[in-house]
């Protein structure tokens, strides 16, 4: 079942202008199980639980997807650029290997 | 006919199991449905055979020495104009002796603006981290950097 996850988008620098660059910073807490730890209490092996597809898109339309393994950090980052076409709404799908999907959106202002 | 039957039954049977074996044998090779690739097998994937040259237009930042291997941040910039001809199609981030080589594939749009990618990785132990990018023209660029890890994240 899908479960309501703390996830963040971030735009930095806060303030900018159409056509500028920007970094979109995307993190998300997950718990990025890798399938070969053992539990100290039980003993017994946690089940692989990572997120293996991120799709970032600008108005609906994607301008960056991403495949991802097991060996990305628990609580993932990621990071990359974009060129502020104007007013705008980024959201971000993810999808896990066990079949939990979650999106996140936050507006893009840019001031002039 | 009795016997004709019976031997019948018996190839009939054999080739059951010889077609059953191999895909019991396979799903214990792959748990995880074949995504596990070692460094070779990884870069053979992606690539499709074609080379690979080291370049100076891949700026691939890691730290020297990462204390903790669970958490080592990795950033990949490329010098390109991102335009519809000319740009960066995708950044692979990989590591060379984790149990999965593979750590992201990016897949790049010029709506991007610039060759840029960060996140934050997990190292089993010191090996090198390579950045394989892939640009519009379908040529293939990379760079690597080693990095010291005193304690594996991958446990």
């Amino acid at each position: 079942m899908a479960e309501a996850r703390k996830s963040m988008i971030k735009f930095k620098p806060k303030k900018f202008n159409v056509g500028d660059t920007i970094k979109v910073d995307f993190i998300v807490i997950h718990p990025m199980e890798t399938g070969t730890r053992k539990d100290k209490k039980t003993g017994n092996i946690k089940p692989a639980k990572y997120i293996d597809n991120i799709t970032f898109l600008l108005d609906g339309k994607p301008f960056t997807t991403m495949k991802v393994w097991e060996t990305v950090s628990t609580n993932p980052y990621f990071s990359v650029n974009l060129k502020v076409p104007g007013k705008g709404k980024i959201t971000v799908d993810y999808t896990d290997n066990t079949g939990e999907k979650n999106t996140k959106s936050k507006k893009l202002k840019p001031k002039g | 006919m009795e016997r004709r039957n019976f031997i019948k039954s018996i190839c009939a049977a054999s080739a059951v199991a010889a077609t059953i074996t191999p895909s019991a044998l396979l799903a214990k090779e792959a748990p995880k449905g074949g995504n596990i690739l070692s460094y070779d097998a990884a870069v053979a994937a992606i690539t499709g055979g074609k080379t690979v040259t080291d370049s100076s237009k891949v700026a691939l930042t890691v730290p020297e020495i990462a204390e903790n291997g669970a958490v080592v941040p990795v950033k990949v910039n490329v010098e390109s104009p991102m335009t519809d001809a000319d740009h960066v199609k995708a950044i692979h981030v990989l590591s060379t002796k984790n149990g999965n080589a593979r750590c992201a594939d990016v897949m790049l749009t010029p709506l991007n603006g610039k060759g840029y990618f960060a996140t934050r990785i997990k190292l089993a132990g010191t090996q090198d981290v390579v950045a394989l990018v892939e640009l519009s023209n379908g040529s293939f660029l990379r760079a690597a950097k080693p990095v010291k890890v005193t304690i594996g994240g991958c446990g």
